[in-house]
């Protein structure tokens, strides 16, 4: 866990190097501008526990303020819902759909937030469950989020978003347990 | 006085010191309000009575805090919580905090693979284990991955996931700051189980100066503090009953004192009025005391209700005194009708005595004790006030003249009959609503307190408890059994739609027969390993992932089995503590149902299945219908009781009737006007109208009693008076209480004596002559 949160601050370290700083309140009103957006991702997820990275891909559906959904395609069928307060897991592949209100499972509920408050340009409600670092200028940013309830970082040591003014390219997960997931996106605004 | 007189007078007095000397060392004031509940008919009935003693529901403590932000109020809450738990008066203190939850956790994850129902050899096999894998790869890499992935090397299954489902199911209270919160963020909510039953009012209000206290230091004193629940109301309802009840009772006194000094102008005489309701009080409660070893606190209450009847007696005595005629002499000429009045009461509370209620069999007793008490000791005022002693105002004698009801007397049966025929039909109309239903409302509760209630419940969602699902045994095993059968099938129900879900108790204890079938489909160390090593094979993980998992069931194999013990001092024990009660002779293990669509439909399913559904809230209904039907039958048979009484004594059924006749009127319009007034009854007013029935029956007797000429004429008609107006002025008082019950009896008897007043002047009287005309 040591090792990826200080392979994440590294590499945050590294970027502000190349760039001067950037408040992360300078890149909120060109993601807040967008109403509402439509991405492909590819995820790929390395664990301790695989044998070889997972990799899904599929399609990214926002629309301001906190509606998300994201809909895996390959290699089954996973339609996950982000709408106020509840996320619905819909696995096609299964017959299976659960919902949970993200009240009841605090963690869950920090770990949408971050993408969710991005997305949405909210700098209030990241600053409620993160520690904010921005780097690069606002057309090409990276923004690292630092979890600060000790019952989300015992899950999550550090989350990296990366974008280009009000897109997002990029989010990468580094887990407590060493696991990482990074999903690249190519997102088109409407 | 002669000096036998006072030597009568100071053993008296030597018995009631005695009395009340071994009452203040001895006696126990009951304040558990079962007594007050009729002895349970069914096993139904016994176990809504249970819940309602020590139910889960009756014993929770809504409570919340509010008026500072939602950081301060989360800290608040938290130290609040630490506060009552280090208190000992609670159960379990929950403010959704899952930090707290750490022993439950550990419990479930070392004995999952008896706790889940998912578990079967199938799951263990290559196959399922395949499944299983796929379906954690797929987990791994949705948003939740993150918060599986430390105990996934543990549980590839998923059970600690299964067991989680059935133990918190959704629609919890929303939480903010790691707290539970109301829906309007405004409040942060706790709820805490007290160690006592509800009923337990003392241990109630301890509870509740508890939370007050600590919230007050969790807050700094700032925050405001609203605590809901029924055994808080019970206490809350006490305390402003005793407080009301204190205040009400001095203005009473004061009024009754003043009644007294204007119609006697001698403060010896007042003080000798005081004399009979003294002994009646110190030797009824006595006689309760004795004969049932202690006291409930609504005896207490209502039997001084009834015993106010003998603050008349002497009133009767002294007013009727004829000028220049000694006491002895008048209570020998008016001796006859008193004692009759004295007698009717008794016979009506006979009836209640003799009651399998404990607490209206209290109420009898303390009755006839003390209203016989009070007219012995109505004797002793004879012999004490020395002829004189009452100047009553000459020109006094003639105002009460009662002449509306005298001019009226002529279209008066008319009218009246008229008036009781239209009560009666008003109330044979009304009486599907004439009665309250609610057993809740035994202790009835302001409604401002009901909305709070509701409104606490609503955003923690706990439960209202009104279905339960009743698994029987003879032992506790046996009724764990039935439950699980009884979950299958609920199981189906809910697929079918027909409720939300339920709770079970087997869920939190299976079975020992259910526990040993999930230990025997684990396979042993060598297949596990084998059938494993196959699945990941096929599957993205790699070798070696799930030792722990190996470890683990090669573990639970070994391990005993799960018992209540086990579960004891966790939230999980106090759960099933809650659910899994001793019934009579055995057990029951409860499956309380949410979301229930159609009650009935699912009741009769239930019972086809061969389980047994209870609607607690109709249950209550027919307990309560039960009750008020003994009890009207034993009001009845007093009345019974009266009437023979007054025929034998009376010997005549006519002169009984016109005693009996417009007392029953009164009795029955006091009701027509409740009901008109939108007021449902309750046992407070049925006691009410035993003591209309005794003091109406007072006045009516007078009334009836041969007159000697008109001038003892008017002395009746100024003791009725006198009587009626210190009861008017002191129930008058109640009818202005803010509290339901000291209300309900107000009313009932000032109306009732009012009445009762009216309608004996105008038809117990004789119609015409003196047996001394022209003197």
């Amino acid at each position: 866990m040591r090792v990826a949160l200080s392979a994440v601050l590294l590499s945050a370290a590294c970027c502000a190097r190349a760039a001067p700083p950037l408040a992360p309140a300078e890149l909120m009103p060109a993601l807040a501008a967008v109403a509402a957006s439509h991405a492909t991702f590819i995820e790929t997820k390395r664990s301790a526990l695989l044998k070889e990275p997972l990799v899904s891909r599929g399609t990214l559906a926002y629309r301001r303020p906190d509606s998300l959904e994201k809909h895996v395609t390959e290699p089954y069928d996973e339609r996950i819902v982000l709408d106020g307060g509840r996320l619905t897991v819909d696995n096609r592949t299964r017959g299976r759909k659960t919902t949970v209100s993200l009240a009841s499972v605090p963690q869950l509920g920090a770990l949408t937030e971050a993408v969710r408050a991005v997305r949405a340009g909210d700098l209030a409600a990241l600053e409620l469950y993160f520690e904010l670092r921005a780097e690069g200028t606002p057309e090409r940013w990276t923004l690292s989020l630092a979890p600060r309830a000790e019952d989300v970082s015992r899950y999550v040591a550090g989350i990296v978003v990366s974008g280009a003014a009000g897109r997002i390219t990029r989010i990468e997960v580094a887990e407590a347990s060493g696991d990482r997931s990074v999903m690249d996106i190519r997102e088109e605004p409407r | 006085m002669t000096r036998a007189r006072r030597a009568v007078l100071a053993a008296w007095l030597l018995v009631l010191a005695a009395c009340a000397a071994w009452l203040y060392t001895h006696l126990t004031v009951q304040t558990e309000m079962t007594v007050f509940l009729p002895p349970s008919a069914t096993p139904a009935q016994r176990l809504l009575l249970g819940q309602l003693r020590e139910g889960v529901a009756s014993r929770t403590m809504l409570i919340e805090l509010r008026g500072a932000d939602p950081v301060a109020l989360a800290r608040a809450s938290g130290e609040l919580a630490r506060a009552l738990r280090s208190s000992g008066l609670f159960a379990l203190v929950a403010n959704g905090d899952p930090a707290l939850l750490g022993a439950e956790r550990d419990l479930v994850l070392a004995h999952r693979y008896l706790l889940s129902p998912a578990v079967t050899a199938q799951r263990f096999s290559t196959e399922g284990l395949a499944a299983a894998l796929r379906e954690d790869a797929e987990l791994l890499a949705s948003p939740a991955g993150a918060l599986l992935r430390p105990t996934l090397p543990r549980d590839p299954t998923g059970e600690l996931r299964e067991i989680g489902r059935l133990l918190a199911p959704a629609g919890g209270p929303r939480l903010a700051h790691g707290v539970w919160f109301s829906r309007d963020d405004g409040g942060a909510l706790l709820s805490a189980q007290t160690r006592a039953p509800a009923f337990d009012v003392d241990a109630q209000a301890r509870a509740v100066a508890t939370v007050r206290a600590a919230a007050a230091q969790a807050g700094a004193g700032r925050l405001a503090v609203a605590i809901a629940g029924p055994g808080v109301f019970a206490a809350q309802m006490r305390e402003a009953i005793e407080r009301e009840s204190w205040r009400l009772s001095a203005i009473a006194s004061l009024l009754v004192l003043a009644i007294l000094a204007v119609a006697y102008r001698s403060a010896g005489a007042v003080a000798a009025c005081a004399l009979p309701v003294a002994s009646g009080l110190v030797v009824g409660v006595t006689a309760v005391a004795l004969g049932f070893g202690a006291i409930h606190g609504i005896t207490l209450a209502f039997g001084a209700t009834l015993i106010g009847e003998t603050v008349d007696y002497p009133s009767y005595l002294l007013i009727h005194n004829a000028p220049g005629e000694s006491l002895w002499r008048t209570l020998a000429r008016i001796g006859a009708t008193l004692r009759l009045a004295v007698l009717t009461t008794v016979f009506g509370a006979a009836a209640l005595a003799f009651s399998s209620f404990a607490g209206l069999a209290q109420l009898g007793w303390l009755t006839i004790a003390g209203v016989a008490a009070g007219g012995l000791a109505t004797a002793l005022v004879a012999a004490i006030v020395p002829p004189g002693a009452v100047r009553l105002k000459r020109s006094g004698l003639a105002a009460p003249r009662f002449a509306l009801a005298g001019r009226l007397r002529g279209a008066a049966p008319w009218i009246a009959a008229i008036l009781v025929a239209l009560a009666a039909a008003f109330i044979v109309s009304r009486r599907d609503r004439l009665w309250d239903e609610d057993l809740a409302n035994l202790s009835p509760i302001p409604e401002a307190a009901k909305a709070l209630d509701q409104r606490l419940r609503a955003e923690l969602g706990a439960p209202d408890l009104r279905y339960l699902l009743v698994a029987r045994g003879a032992e506790r095993e046996a009724a764990l059994e039935t439950s699980e059968a009884a979950e299958a099938w609920l199981t189906g129900r809910v697929t079918q739609g027909e409720l939300a879900g339920y709770d079970a108790a087997s869920r939190y204890l299976p079975s020992r027969r259910a526990q040993q079938a999930r230990r025997a489909a684990l396979p042993d160390e060598a297949t596990l390993a084998r059938n494993l090593a196959a699945a990941v094979r096929r599957s993205p993980f790699r070798e070696g992932a799930f030792a722990p998992f190996l470890a683990d069931v090669a573990r639970a194999r070994g391990r005993g089995f799960l018992d209540a013990e086990a579960l004891a001092g966790t939230a999980l024990g106090v759960k099933l503590s809650a659910l899994l009660v001793r019934d009579g002779e055995g057990w029951a293990a409860l499956a309380p149902l949410r979301g229930v669509t159609d009650g009935p439909r699912l009741a009769a399913e239930a019972r086809q299945a061969g389980f047994e559904l209870l609607d607690l809230k109709e249950e209550s209904n027919r307990l309560v219908g039960g009750y008020r039907a003994q009890s009207l039958r034993l009001f009845a048979l007093g009345v019974a009781a009266i009437a023979a009484l007054l025929a034998l004594s009376l010997r005549s059924v006519g002169r009984a009737l016109r005693v009996l006749a417009p007392v029953a009127a009164a009795a029955l319009l006091d009701v027509a006007l409740l009901a008109l007034l939108g007021r449902q009854l309750s046992l407070f007013n049925l006691v009410a109208l035993l003591l209309v029935v005794g003091v109406g029956l007072n006045y009516a007797l007078f009334f009836e009693r041969p007159q000697a000429d008109p001038a003892e004429g008017a002395r009746t008609r100024l003791a009725i008076a006198v009587c009626a107006a210190t009861t008017l002025a002191v129930f008058g008082c109640l009818m202005l209480s803010q509290a339901p019950v000291l209300r309900a009896i107000g009313e009932t008897v000032f109306f009732g004596c009012l009445l009762a007043a009216a309608l004996s002047a105008a038809f117990a009287g004789r119609a015409a002559g003196y047996t001394r005309p022209g003197a």
